[in-house]
């Protein structure tokens, strides 16, 4: 007798349909998986096989072939459990066929029988082509983001059994649960002074300009990189589906039933390898972390101690918005458009900045900043110098605005934005920025200026037009006067002290 | 300048007996009262005076000798004995001269002009550096050989001005390392041009490793090269103070450049001026501080300013620098500030403190510097 279960497995963050095949037939009692199964499929036997004696469920002793269709994708992960525990049943005649018509499964299964969730959830249950698909209770919320009413949850595999035979019923699908907003990201009014770096990453969320900031240890880096989710507007509805598909995959979810509506904000240590930070893996690929920040922010701090070649691993992502992870198993396309926020000392000791004040000689200096290749400093549009801030601001200079008053105003910039074609301005094409964008005489001659001294490249040019058009979104002015062009000029300051050969 | 593949016997000798490896001191010993070949023979053969123990006896052997006529001969060193005919007359007389001097480029030229040494930090700051240049460039110009040690820093940048004067006095650089060590990258370029248009000196032979000593050790002969010593930055405790007490054990005349008291790397110098130590602002304080000691036969000529310099006009004083420009010039008097403190001090908006830095940078009154602000030296 044959049975045929529909199913998903996981490639990447997305999923793939798989048809659970099970033969049973006269002969030597066996089990067999065929279909490229990993070592946790292969392993779903015993699972199988525990959950379905101590649900006091048959066990066939019958020769038994599973075939996981189509036989050249390689399957991973335990999600099958349920879908072959089923088929099972359905193949021994120990469950009418007529009552899984059309049903599909994911779910992985314990020894006492239980269903248990398994990583990527949304993207599964989103490829299953079936009327109802049955996934364990914990994904439920996640799997009725995408699957809605189809979705059927139980918690035993006898619970799935009775309700499929009409002796039982589905256990609650419970209702969706949005991330709640601005729960716990930290607040911009908690920043004293520093009304650049304030500016800055008001620019940066509205134009999504990637920003390096610069300074001595104490200057407050992280506490500003980590106030830039704030001001970010909320996820759109699929730009969240494709976070809630990402993270789920990864296994990082916010929690059960969450449904993102915050820009994920990451931080890898330094320490963090290529493949943590770009994605890949051996067992099966998994997302890294500038994935994870997809639709949001990727914070590196201590820019100058990461690798070399996992900060020139980010160059291609950051063009192009994904990342493709070639490996000898697979080729993967992981979305990774995010906004990158690094933070460095000037130098190894951290002084550098101040004229001075550094005890660094100009060898440990430029070992210091050779990590950080020139194209990739190219792609920072915003970078900046900070200072310790003022004793006086410390100590109860007066607050900025609130990250609520600043998120209102980046969402009106990204509006205007959005006029041109664009989601922000860092995304406006090179003859964008020379068409709608209307650029004012005395600003065309301060960028002239600056082109004719050297101190500009043409690529830096782009950059700073880009940057201008924000300012002047923010400031809600139509056309780019020479103000904006001098100010987006002053933000990426920083970035010639890093680039240009220091000393003489 | 002699060209070493002409290296007579005495000085093929004489590169052999500073190969050894032996100190300063012990050099000077092998060489009191002995030629050069006759001193390797003594030492080859166990008998020299100041080798009793017969230390040295196993390193001198004729592949030694060879090895480095070799090495002058390819690098275009030239070896001088003190003593004999060739040796800097400026450095003979010292007490603590070094027997074997290997040199690159015209030696002749250290003789009969005053010479100042200009030494500093390698970790300069661009005020450090700024001031460097200039004095080179100034000093240079006025007829004065400069002296420093080829170094990264205060030293290069010393160098650096004096080499782009055009028909200037050839500046020297005394190195630590041996004259073919390579450069780093980013001396290399200085290192050529030394050999080309200035003099490089070193005790070390061409082919031998240094050790860090050595740099300490030709800090004498910086000192002892020049009539007044210009220390333009230093951190505490750093090497220039070294030279310092190298130029003072020989009554050299030690200057030094006043900076912050809040930086570090004025920390030495600063100090230096509250030991008694005399200021220099400019060129001519340290013209004055040579003609001292070299008066009789000087032939400074007074300083020439170059007049494509015109002093930037104080902010205000012209009608030219709007009111926003002003106001910002203002706000950079003070110590140098990054774009936040400059606009917590003006009291101006972003965008008006922007323009008005780039203004001013225009008008060559505004300085920035790895993202921090100041006015130009005037």
């Amino acid at each position: 007798m044959l049975a045929r279960i529909p199913s998903a497995t996981l490639h990447g963050v997305d999923g793939r349909p798989v048809s659970v095949e099970v033969h049973v037939s006269a002969g030597l009692p066996g089990f067999t998986v065929v279909g490229l199964p990993d070592a946790a499929v292969r392993e779903s036997r015993d699972r199988v096989r525990a959950a379905l004696l101590s649900s006091r469920l048959s066990w066939p002793s019958r020769r038994v072939t599973v075939n996981l269709a189509p036989s050249g994708v390689r399957k991973t992960g335990a999600g099958l459990d349920l879908p072959i525990a089923i088929g099972l049943l359905v193949a021994a005649e120990a469950l009418p066929s007529r009552c899984v018509e059309d049903v599909g499964f994911v779910g992985e299964l314990g020894l006492d029988g239980s269903v248990r969730p398994v990583p990527g959830i949304a993207s599964l249950v989103a490829s299953i082509d079936a009327r109802d698909i049955v996934v364990p209770v914990a994904a439920s919320a996640e799997a009725a983001l995408v699957a809605g009413e189809r979705v059927r949850t139980a918690s035993t595999v006898a619970e799935v059994v009775a309700a499929l035979r009409g002796q039982g019923k589905w256990a609650d699908t419970s209702g969706v649960v949005a991330g709640a907003p601005t729960a716990n990201e930290p607040d911009l009014l908690e920043v004293r002074g520093q009304v650049v770096a304030r500016r800055a990453l008001e620019i940066a969320a509205a134009g999504g300009h990637h920003l390096l900031l610069v300074g001595a240890p104490g200057s407050g880096k992280t506490m500003l990189a980590t106030r830039l989710p704030g001001i970010l507007p909320d996820l759109d509805r699929d730009e969240a589906l494709e976070v809630l598909r990402i993270h789920s995959a990864a296994g990082t979810s916010a929690g059960p039933g969450t449904f993102p509506s915050r820009p994920p904000f990451r931080a890898p240590h330094h320490g963090a390898t290529e493949v943590a930070v770009v994605g890949g893996g051996t067992s099966w690929l998994r997302p890294g972390e500038i994935s994870l920040a997809h639709a949001g922010v990727l914070f590196l701090d201590e820019l100058g101690e990461f690798p070399a070649t996992v900060l020139d691993s980010l160059r291609q992502p950051l063009e192009e918005q994904v990342i493709r992870v070639r490996r000898a198993r697979g080729a993967i396309d992981f979305p990774a458009r995010f906004l990158l926020v690094g933070a460095m000392n000037p130098c190894p000791c951290g002084e550098g900045g101040l004229p001075g004040a550094c005890r660094c000689t100009e060898v440990m200096r430029r070992r210091y900043l050779r990590r950080l290749s020139a194209p990739l400093l190219d792609r920072f549009d915003l970078a900046i110098t900070l200072g310790r801030p003022d004793v006086e601001d410390l100590l109860g200079g007066p607050p900025g605005d609130s990250s609520e008053v600043v998120a209102r105003r980046v969402v009106q910039a990204r509006a205007m934005a959005r006029e041109r074609g664009v989601r922000c301005n860092a995304e406006l094409r090179f003859d964008a920025v020379d068409g709608p964008c209307t650029l004012s005489a005395d600003g065309a001659a301060l960028l002239e200026r600056r082109l004719r001294s050297g101190s500009l490249s043409a690529r830096g040019l782009h950059r700073v037009r880009r940057v201008a058009q924000t300012i002047a979104d923010l400031d809600g002015d139509r056309g780019v006067d020479e103000r904006h062009v001098a100010e987006a000029l002053q933000l990426r300051s920083a970035r010639t002290a890093l680039v240009s050969e220091p000393g003489r | 300048m002699t060209t070493v593949s002409a290296c007579n016997e005495d000085e093929l000798y004489g590169a052999g007996l500073a190969a050894l490896g032996a100190s300063p001191g012990m050099l000077r010993k092998f060489l009191d009262g002995y030629g050069a070949r006759e001193a390797w023979e003594a030492i080859a053969r166990g008998r020299h005076r100041a080798d009793p123990g017969r230390r040295w006896r196993t390193k001198a052997v004729p592949q030694l000798l060879d090895a480095v006529g070799e090495s002058c001969a390819q690098a275009g060193v030239s070896v001088m004995i003190l003593g004999q005919p060739g040796y800097p007359p400026a450095l003979a007389d010292d007490g603590q001269a070094p027997a074997v001097l290997f040199g690159l480029g015209e030696v002749a030229t250290l003789e009969g002009k005053p010479r100042v040494a200009v030494v500093g930090t390698r970790s300069a700051t661009p005020y450090g550096l700024g001031v460097a240049t200039e004095l080179g460039r100034d000093l240079t110009s006025s007829g004065v050989v400069v002296v420093s040690g080829g170094s990264l820093g205060i030293d290069a940048a010393a160098h650096g001005g004096a080499l782009g004067v055009d028909g200037g006095t050839a500046t020297v650089a005394v190195l630590g390392t041996a004259l073919d060590a390579p450069a780093s990258r980013s001396q290399s370029a200085l290192r050529v041009a030394l050999g080309q248009r200035g003099t490089v000196l070193s005790e070390i032979p061409p082919g031998a490793h240094s050790a860090r000593w050595w740099f300490a050790v030709r800090n004498r002969v910086i000192a002892a090269l020049a009539h007044v010593v210009v220390v333009v930055e230093c951190h505490h405790g750093g090497g220039s103070l070294n030279t310092v007490s190298a130029a003072l054990a020989r009554g050299v005349t030690v200057t030094a450049v006043p900076g912050s008291i809040r930086s570090p790397a004025s920390a030495g110098t600063n100090r230096l001026l509250v030991e008694g130590a005399a200021p220099v602002r400019d060129v001519d304080d340290v013209l004055t501080a040579v003609e001292l000691p070299v008066v009789g036969h000087c032939d400074i000529t007074p300083p020439r300013r170059p007049p494509a310099r015109p002093r930037p006009p104080r902010p205000g004083a012209t009608t030219r620098l709007g009111a926003r420009a002003s106001r910002v010039a203002r706000a950079l008097d003070q110590d140098p500030a990054t774009l936040d403190v400059v606009v917590r001090r003006s009291g101006l908006g972003l965008g008006e403190v922007s323009l008005a830095l780039e203004e001013l940078s225009d008008a060559g009154l505004a300085v920035g510097e790895r993202g921090w602000w100041s006015r130009p030296r005037s």
